[in-house]
């Protein structure tokens, strides 16, 4: 059945509408993902699953219970590493670890074993002692998923699991996190605004924006709305710009950063098609890039934003890059 | 109780982990003693003013004033560090936990209580030393009357620190309430030599009753103002109501 339900939920902050009455379900033993910018209202979503902050309307039920009349049951059942830092700097690993588990009702060797199990599952046991103070951020991460894992939550909750974390480290937590849902077939509710951490971990995802899902589906799905290949031109001089018109060109976008965004079956042909039409009307091109649909193509599509500014930078790497002067 | 315990635990935990500070908690008092009394009991040491502090040296009369000065700072700054937890995210951690808030948020304020008693413990040890007429049997029920306090006024600054959001504005409460306070409190000075109106606001202090109370116990019948009862009484029910309050602030605490 499902392990998250919600119905219409608004969120408000005094009079800011911070969500703005999503609805959607996740099922048990799925990896679901939130995928949205800052300010999206991704945290304010969690924490309204999580018991901790009241909805202003609508419903939201979380492992069987309600989040408003039930938020003892719900607490009893869900797991959560907050976005922000939550751990007692003062005290070490082990010690964040016991006071966690007594204060979830476990004890004695049943929580020694859990505890030392869990800290070797995140590699942290030869630093059981130390001070959380001393950890860097990689290794409080980690922590705090062995921490919110100990009481054996039926819905875990992570929110951007991987923030400020380096490539490496964030590649080892997916690690983690995969290995979690196939050996304890838990439910993992996860916000992101990386793609491809969306993509690498979830089974659906859900894409966020100025607090309403604009989209929702599997990455498969949500990059097939695009469906062609992507390419972005950028013109020597941008009075220029305008969308160009052929045939081959299934579909063009001025974008606000002052490029042009054409949608085409397949780029490599497309591309000295291209050229030549510009060539054709004496626009100069500075710059072009191509690449399969990616799910920042899909953001863009929708809102006609990026993600994140510096995903772009990341993704560079990736695409075939040419650069044309004439 | 699972949570009173843990979290009391934790507190313990938190303190024992900090023990260079608390070297630097137990300076201050030491000076107000040292360089305070030490330096005024030279100027006391004469019949008339023995009459006025009750017939003792003015070191026995300041110490009991001293003591409850560091249990009352100690606690207050502990039941404000709550605040800390709030900004370093571990409020969260207990705030989404499936255990009693009530439970949880006592048993803070009592750790923090005994943490706070050490300190004073260790300061009343030290008077010992400079004092001549304190009573050793007196050092349990005055740690007792301690207590009362220390609980009283850490769940006082828990109350505080949830409706704060940053250390700033505490620093203000902290400089414009403490001196005040002590010298309101009967702790350097009768009650009865204060002007009139002064007098008016030593009885509303509540320091004054554990001044009191701890006199009682160390030093003796002729240098307290009130009965026992009503110094035992009035602190009682005022960590009662304090505690009470924080209690129910904590239960309705919610995430910023
Ligand atoms: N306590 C608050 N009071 C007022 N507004 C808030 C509060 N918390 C969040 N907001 C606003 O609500 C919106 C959604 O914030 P939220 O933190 O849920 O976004 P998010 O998707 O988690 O973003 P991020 O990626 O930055 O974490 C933002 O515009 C934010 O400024
Ligand atoms: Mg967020």
């Amino acid at each position: 059945m499902y392990a998250i339900e919600v119905e219409n939920l608004v969120k408000k902050y005094g009079d800011f509408e911070a969500v703005k009455g999503i609805s959607f379900k996740v099922k048990r033993g799925e990896i679901f993902a939130f995928l949205g910018p800052n300010g999206a209202g991704k945290t304010t979503t969690v924490h309204v699953l999580t018991t901790l902050l009241k909805l202003t309307s609508g419903k939201a039920i979380v492992a069987g219970h309600d989040v408003v009349k039930e938020p003892m049951e719900v607490r009893k059942r869900i797991g959560i590493v907050f976005q922000d830092p939550s751990l007692d700097r003062e005290l070490t690993a082990y010690e964040n670890m016991y006071i966690h588990g007594r204060i979830y009702g476990l004890g004695g060797n049943e929580l020694k074993n859990k505890i030392e199990e869990l800290l070797k599952f995140v590699e942290l046991w030869e630093f059981r002692n130390k001070p959380v103070k001393y950890f860097s951020g990689g290794m409080q991460r980690r922590l705090e998923i062995a921490r919110a894992l100990l009481h054996e939550p039926e819905v875990l909750f992570l929110d951007e699991p991987t923030i400020g974390l380096d490539p490496q480290t964030r590649a080892h937590i997916w690690e983690y996190i995969k290995s979690m849902k196939e050996e304890h077939n838990m439910t993992i509710f996860l916000t992101t605004h990386y793609m491809d951490e969306a993509e690498q971990l979830a089974d659906r995802i859900a894409i966020m924006d100025h607090g309403k899902i604009i989209a929702e589906g599997t990455a498969e799905e949500l990059k097939k709305l695009v469906g062609n290949d992507v390419i972005y031109l950028k013109l020597e001089a941008p009075e220029d710009l305008k969308c160009l018109k052929a045939e081959f060109i299934r579909g063009c976008k001025l974008l606000s950063d002052g490029r042009v965004r054409l949608e085409v079956v397949n780029a490599a042909e497309a591309l000295p098609k291209i050229f030549d039409l510009a060539k054709e009307r004496n626009v100069k091109i500075v710059e072009v890039t191509y690449h399969r649909p990616t799910l920042n193509d899909v953001f863009l599509y929708l809102t006609g934003r990026e993600i994140r500014d510096e995903e772009e930078t990341n993704t560079l790497a990736s695409m075939i890059r040419m650069r044309m002067r004439r | 109780m699972r949570a009173l315990t843990t979290m009391a635990y934790r507190q313990i935990k938190r303190f024992t982990r900090a023990r260079s500070r608390v070297v630097g908690m137990i300076v201050n008092p030491l000076i107000w003693l040292v360089f305070f009394g030490l330096g005024w009991s030279k100027v006391f040491d004469n019949p008339m003013a023995r009459a006025i502090f009750g017939g003792v040296d003015y070191l026995t009369f300041l110490a009991p004033g001293i003591f409850a000065m560091t249990i009352f700072n100690q606690s207050f700054i502990g039941g404000v560090s709550v605040i800390w937890d709030k900004q370093f995210g571990f409020l969260k951690e207990v705030l989404v936990a499936p255990a009693s808030r009530k439970e949880g948020i006592l048993g803070r304020i009592l750790g923090d209580s005994l943490v706070t008693l050490t300190q004073g413990t260790i300061i009343l040890l030290l008077t010992f030393l400079l004092a001549e007429n304190l009573k050793i049997s007196g050092i349990l029920p005055a740690l007792g009357v301690g207590f009362l306090l220390a609980v009283a006024f850490s769940g006082f600054g828990v109350s505080l620190a949830l409706k704060m959001e940053s250390m700033e504005g505490f620093q203000m409460v902290m400089m414009v309430l403490m001196l005040p306070l002590i010298f309101l409190s009967g702790a350097m000075y009768p009650i009865d030599t204060m002007p009139s109106w002064m007098r008016a606001l030593a009885y509303i202090n509540p320091l004054t009753y554990a001044v009191d109370g701890a006199r009682h116990f160390l030093v003796g019948e002729n240098v307290t103002k009130f009965a026992l009862t009503t110094d035992v009484g009035v602190l009682a029910l005022l960590a009662l109501f304090l505690v009470g309050v924080a209690m129910i602030e904590f239960e309705k605490a919610t995430i910023g």
